[in-house]
């Protein structure tokens, strides 16, 4: 497959994936608004702002005590993360990008995934914070994410199980990994900066990773903040933890085949694997679990450079230095 | 729906109607079809052809539009109809033409019997800037320097004329394709009874003509789509037809050339490439022999084409064929290479550069169609009956300054379709660019891209400056 082409379909995984989890994490988010104190709302922003590693808009969250001032404050942090044009990771600009990258790679995915694609893009594209704010922005967040959800689905349904479909799995998933290792060590810095222990803290996290039936089913019902990032992490049977996702990662790696230099790919598999071992142990808890994600968000860095490297953006070789990864068709 | 409020005009001829104000022969079944219909389902129709387009995200960009840089071409949803015998006429003339195109590049860039015969002056190909001197001794597969061509026609009361030959990069193929799904998924009953000849083996036809021009030896060629990228306009019609073909869709920066072959970067190492479509002009084609500083290029291009270790199709050096100042010699080609004459008629062409059209052409200024050569697109025109007097004294002065650069045609009544305009039936002025592929033989597909002029009483159809598309269907007999 054309590398550009390969790039392209990795880079539309990874915008789409970034796209449903704000999403995701902003339904939960705009859901605290109708019932949830101050304290817990604040905590949510510093939470989701942590994860994305952004500062607001207006500068650093401060806590007011006041329902109408967190609200206020809610819908300019959720304008930030939605529709704001000069912020890359909001909603609309990851789908502006994600489709863009499908734009220019059309050629490669079904004619059913553009479509849904398109429309998602365009039903956005208009949007304002406003018209989704004073009908329901849960209800927003929840059918983009949706959305996403569906063009997954036609994904699944339509496309070649070629190299097209791998490298928007391997965008997929390592993007997946990389946010929520950040999600969980944004989630252990703002319990710690909280200070008081909120069982909402920890089930809310849970709703956006569909985990907790299955927590509740493990044990017993009790919040435990280890045992919680010790499920969301290290769990294989739970979708969106991370343990799974490396899982595929390293599945879909191996799918994609050799590269032009197979010392690169090598290094480049290894890297994968190096990510399973780390979710693949028993949760530390504490600072050590704190390190561990820290570790995770690391090796994904690593390996979006590695994957780049090998198979987008490799050195060509000189005709002095051989004909290796040449070959004829 | 009635066509009360449609005008026919003696002048013009009407694709729907004769003089007499009945129907065409073959245009009764859509005549009775759109008599049946209300204004609200005609209407419901063309809003569902338009939303069908901006779902797929059918578009195409408008350069300096900082606002909305992807469009959707306005469609009509009245298919404009001709008969097979009419249609056979057409392609005869469409395949002597290129026929002709093919073996004068062929010449010119060879021994130029053409020039040494005095059929066509020196200088009229010499000096024309798409005339590509590094070109001089290329061997163009199976002779074909032209495989795709977009000939535009438009038709009058005296019958079918070539307006213009387009021989570099035409495009509009896509849109043909995408109007027809649409159209006929919108009128399956009518597109049923008429017997519509099909169109959706293009890209097949296209393939398989790409293929027959590949390297001598590459029995299996890996061919790529090379695009300008995704600002160019034509980049949807660009991705379009790298899915029909099963090309790789690559830019410039894609490509290299080694030892006299040509590379692509996929993800398994370099690969060669055997055949490139090419959708880059010339200029920017190789910066090693056009322009240097082209981006859009792959450096050393040329020279593979010329070991014959890659095919470009087109050509390049083809742009001097479809010269607005060449084009009036068209007819004189097809009796010098093939000793007949010419089936499809030229429009009258006066070229500036000789002093007695350049007095005429100052002349009868309002009467006529100025066009600078080296433009196209609609761009660089004056139409005198619509131009005021301001227009035309500005375009007097660019003809004395600069004679050469410009041809004056007489303005055509080009012939009017019934379109549906604001929920009613309106002739506009159309025109029709069929698409002729060469390969090992010459073929058609029965279609074309129909263009429309969607402003009443407007001649220029161009997509970028107002014009809009419709299905044009070839009946069975």
């Amino acid at each position: 497959m054309l590398s550009r082409s390969a790039a392209g379909l990795y880079w539309m995984g990874r915008y789409l994936e970034r796209a449903s989890h704000l999403s995701r994490l902003l339904r939960q988010q705009t859901e605290s608004l109708a019932d949830s104190p101050p304290r817990d709302i604040y905590f949510g922003w510093h939470r989701i702002y942590g994860a994305l590693d952004r500062e607001p808009l207006s500068g650093a969250l401060e806590l007011d005590s006041d329902d109408l001032f967190a609200l206020v404050d809610s819908f300019a942090l959720a304008d930030d993360l939605t529709f704001e044009p000069t912020n890359p990771d909001s909603i609309r600009s990851c789908f502006a990008q994600g489709r863009e990258n499908a734009r220019q790679m059309r050629h490669h995915i079904s004619a059913e995934m553009w479509t849904c694609l398109n429309q998602s893009h365009l039903r956005l594209q208009d949007m304002e914070m406003q018209d989704i704010w004073v009908r329901s922005p849960e209800n927003f967040y929840a059918e983009t994410a949706a959305e996403i959800d569906t063009f997954r689905g036609v994904t699944s349904s339509t496309l070649y199980r070629d190299d097209a479909w791998h490298f928007v799995q391997l965008g997929n998933y390592l993007e997946r990994v990389q946010l929520s290792a950040s999600l969980l060590m944004a989630q252990i810095s703002a319990v710690h900066l909280f200070e008081i222990p909120a069982d909402a803290y920890w089930t809310s996290l849970l709703r956006h990773y569909y985990a907790f039936e299955a927590y509740n089913r493990a044990s017993s019902a009790a919040i435990d903040p280890d045992r919680v990032l010790g499920l969301l992490v290290t769990n294989p049977q739970l979708p969106d933890s991370l343990s799974l996702s490396v899982a595929e990662l390293c599945t879909e790696l191996a799918a994609i085949g050799a590269g032009p230099d197979t010392e690169a790919t090598a290094r480049t598999r290894s890297q994968a694997e190096y990510l399973r071992q780390l979710v693949g142990v028993e949760w530390p808890g504490g600072a050590d679990g704190h390190a561990l994600l820290g570790k995770i968000g690391d090796g994904c860095r690593q390996l979006h450079h590695l994957v780049t490297k090998t198979y987008f953006d490799y050195p060509v070789l000189a005709p002095d230095q051989g004909r290796a990864g040449r070959h004829d068709q | 729906m009635n066509f009360d409020s449609y005008d026919l005009d003696p002048a013009v001829f009407d694709e729907m109607f004769g003089s007499d104000g009945t129907p065409h022969p073959h245009c009764e079944d859509l005549y009775d079809t759109l008599g049946s219909m209300s204004s609200a389902d005609l209407s419901a129709i063309g809003e569902w052809v338009t939303r069908s387009f901006t779902n797929e995200g059918i578009t195409f960009t408008v350069y300096g539009d900082d606002e909305e840089t992807e469009r959707i071409i306005p469609i009509d949803s009245v298919p404009r109809v001709m008969s097979a015998t009419e249609w056979g006429d057409l392609t005869a003339g469409l395949k002597q033409r290129l026929s002709a195109l093919n073996r004068f590049l062929e010449d010119i860039y060879g021994e130029a019997r053409i020039i040494a015969d005095g059929v066509i002056p020196a200088d009229m190909v010499r000096d024309c800037p798409q005339y590509r001197l590094e070109m001089r001794g290329f061997r163009a597969p199976h002779g074909v320097w032209v495989a795709v061509c977009g000939t535009d026609l438009v038709r009058t009361n005296d019958g079918f004329r070539v307006l213009e030959d387009n021989l570099r990069v035409p495009s509009g193929v896509s849109y043909m394709l995408a109007i027809r799904k649409a159209t006929k998924s919108a009128h399956r009953l009518l597109y049923r009874l008429s017997r519509v000849r099909d169109i959706e083996n293009y890209g097949l036809i296209l393939a398989r003509t790409l293929r027959e021009l590949a390297p001598e030896g590459r029995s299996d060629p890996a061919m790529a789509l090379l695009t300008p990228g995704i600002y160019n306009s034509a980049f949807y019609e660009h991705m379009f037809l790298a899915r029909q073909i099963g090309a790789d869709l690559v830019e410039g920066r894609d490509l290299l050339v080694e030892d006299g072959y040509v590379y692509m970067r996929t993800t398994s190492g370099l690969r060669r490439v055997d055949v490139i479509y090419r959708r880059v002009d010339d200029d920017f084609l190789d910066p090693l022999v056009f322009r240097p500083d082209s981006l859009l290029g792959v450096p050393g291009l040329l020279h593979a084409a010329r070991l014959g270790n890659v095919s470009l199709v087109n050509a390049p050096g083809t742009g001097v064929a479809d010269d607005k100042s060449v084009y009036a010699f068209v007819p004189d080609m097809i009796r010098y290479y093939l000793g007949e004459e010419p089936l499809i008629q030229n429009v009258e062409t006066y070229l500036c550069r000789r002093p007695e059209d350049l007095e005429y052409t100052l002349d009868n200024l309002e009467r006529l169609v100025v066009k600078r050569v080296g433009e196209s697109g609609g761009y660089g025109m004056l139409i005198g009956p619509h131009s005021t007097a301001e227009e035309r004294n500005e375009f007097a002065a660019l003809l004395r300054a600069d004679p050469a650069d410009y041809i004056s045609q007489p303005t055509l009544a080009l012939s009017r379709a019934p379109c549906l305009i604001e929920g009613r039936l309106e002739p506009r002025h159309v025109d029709l660019r069929p698409f002729i592929l060469t390969g090992a033989e010459t073929r058609i597909v029965p279609g074309a891209f129909c263009r429309i002029a969607l402003r009443r009483g407007s001649l220029v159809v161009n997509s970028s400056q107002g014009g809009g598309g419709k299905d044009f269907w070839v009946l069975d007999d």
